[in-house]
């Protein structure tokens, strides 16, 4: 539904986002994750063709996002981080005002916004003007401007950004239901609420893509996690178990029985640490008390994506 | 543009920004009909519109000030470029709105008219060539205003720049002549939307002159989309 290929923007002699690729499927639900100036915002604001890159290409559906910007633009539903907002424009007119910005048929317009009205929770307030509602409200206005004309790619940028846990939690929900059949892109920072809506993230540092798993391979690819207590000494049992070929890392854990070492063991991409490592044991003499798979987690991931920022940050 | 024009429209009126634009062009209009006409016992109303034609340095900056910089400021410009419509209707659209508040406080002003049509003689062709110079200068400072809107962060940063360029405008008249070096006489005399309209004051319908304000226009909303679309490919 919409690919880019080699996108890069520049902003003088900064450069935001760079050599970016990637696709996303019809039906789609994606998280773009990030620190801070990441190039989040950037990536959201070329595919809605709000800014143009300074290379590469963007396809929305069948449309090149630069030559055929209208039709491109037609399939795309925007909610920016601020929403659009007109404060001096009732809630109704303002919705009736972005209907026949995105073409919707006049006869249409108000059986459209009294619909999309329905689904975002704002039939009480259409009357109101949008200067006097709540920030929970001026979102799902914003949401519902994005709705306006049904297009089949919504782009949402930290979409749940000053609401309180309530309003984030009743935004969430009416995003579920929304993005039934939709191609959905959406930036955050809370990573519970990415693991909770989507079906893919990628991971941007420092304008490029760290990370593009779906959430269900995130413990796939990286090698196997796996958490082991074996009864013995942690000095004898540690430079052991690193020589292991098939064992990328190995962290100590806390002990929580006397006698019994805890370990965290990372296998090497593709390696199956296991045969290995009973092998070992037997000839140490030591018995495994536990062996359980240790899941990556979107955290885990997002911390390993970005831990050259962190290290940066503590030196 | 049809939606972008009924917005703007309704956005004027929505606010304050017709209301003052209107009182103003309201109140100063008086005055000067007061000395022109009613002080002067004069019926000569394009003198009027001449004098009421310095108005809009003073006034297009209010109306144009939140066509782009506003926008800009309140995000809202997010919603316009990321929707299927042409740059040219985004632009077309605003600049129209703003003519229709000009035409609306030009309306006004045949209240003028009626006055003198009771009391006196008016004299209807020249007045319809003096009211085309008027609007026509007016609507070519709402373009270029709209121009500088469009380079501006700020509302406020806005309308002082657009009224400082409309001074400007006006500056290049008294220079003209206070100098006299023939090249640069003739080139000031070129620009001048001031010495533009002087034969539509004179009830003299100048092609020449009517198309230095279309062209004028023209080119100010040309530049006006051109910096729309200039600032996608490198705004922060």
């Amino acid at each position: 539904m919409i690919s880019l290929s080699g996108v890069t923007k520049c902003y003088g002699a900064a450069t935001a986002v760079q050599d970016l690729s990637f696709t996303v499927n019809s039906g789609e639900t994606l998280g773009l994750l990030g620190q801070n100036g990441a190039g989040k915002t950037t990536t959201l604001n070329i595919i809605t063709g709000y800014l143009a890159p300074t290379s590469g290409d963007v396809r929305v559906g069948d449309y090149d996002l630069l030559t055929q910007a209208r039709q491109a633009k037609r399939l795309i539903g925007y909610l920016p981080e601020q929403p659009p907002l007109y404060d001096e424009m009732t809630v109704e007119s303002y919705l009736r005002f972005v209907c026949r910005l995105r073409l919707v048929v006049e006869a249409d317009i108000a059986r459209h916004v009294r619909d999309i009205a329905a689904q975002t929770n704002l039939s009480d307030v259409l009357g109101r003007r949008v200067g006097n509602l709540s920030k929970g409200y001026r979102q799902r206005v914003g949401l519902a401007q994005a709705l306006c004309g049904e297009p089949e790619v919504l782009v949402l940028d930290e979409p749940t950004v000053g609401l309180d846990p309530r309003q984030t939690a009743e935004f969430r929900d009416t995003l579920k239901k929304l993005s039934g059949g939709r191609t959905v892109i959406f930036s955050s920072h809370i990573l519970s609420e990415v693991q909770a809506l989507c079906d893919r993230v990628i991971i941007l540092h420092h304008g490029r893509v760290a990370c593009d798993q779906r959430l269900g391979d995130m413990s796939r690819g990286a090698g196997a996690r796996l958490q082991a207590a074996i009864f013995g000494d942690m000095e004898t049992l540690l430079p052991a178990l690193r020589s292991l070929n098939s064992v990328a890392r190995v962290t100590r854990l806390p002990a929580r029985e006397a006698g019994v070492a805890e370990v965290l063991i990372e296998g090497k991409p593709g390696a199956v640490p296991q045969k290995e490592l009973f092998t070992l044991l037997c000839g140490l003499q030591m018995p495994l008390m536990r062996l359980t798979p240790a899941a990556d987690t979107l955290e885990d991931v997002f911390l390993r994506c970005t831990a050259d920022d962190q290290a940066l940050e503590k030196k | 543009m049809r939606a972008i024009f009924k917005r703007e429209l309704q956005g004027y009126f929505y606010t304050a920004a017709a209301y003052v634009y209107m009182g103003v062009f309201l109140t100063l209009g008086c005055v000067f009909f007061a000395i022109n006409n009613l002080a002067a016992r004069s019926s000569d109303l394009n003198n009027l519109l001449w004098m009421m034609s310095y108005l809009w340095m003073l006034l297009t900056p209010i109306l144009t000030m939140r066509s782009f910089a506003g926008e800009r400021k309140a995000r809202t410009d997010q919603l316009l470029l990321t929707s299927p419509v042409s740059l040219w209707g985004v632009v077309g659209g605003k600049f129209l709105a703003a003519c229709a508040v000009l035409l609306c406080s030009v309306a006004l002003s045949l209240v003028f008219v009626l006055i003198v049509a009771l009391y006196g003689q008016v004299y209807p062709q020249e007045l319809a060539v003096g009211y085309l110079g008027f609007i026509l200068q007016g609507c070519a400072f709402i373009a270029l205003d709209m121009l500088i809107s469009a380079q501006c962060r700020a509302p406020m940063t806005a309308a002082i720049v657009a009224f400082g360029g409309n001074l400007l405008l006006w500056l290049m008249d008294v220079l003209n002549a206070a100098i006299d070096i023939k090249i640069v006489n003739s080139i000031l005399t070129f620009i001048s939307p001031y010495q533009r309209c002087a034969p539509f004051k004179l009830g003299q319908l100048s092609f020449a002159n009517a198309l230095y304000f279309v062209a004028a226009i023209f080119l100010c909303l040309f530049f006006s989309v051109r910096t729309l679309d200039a600032r996608r490919w490198r705004e922060a």
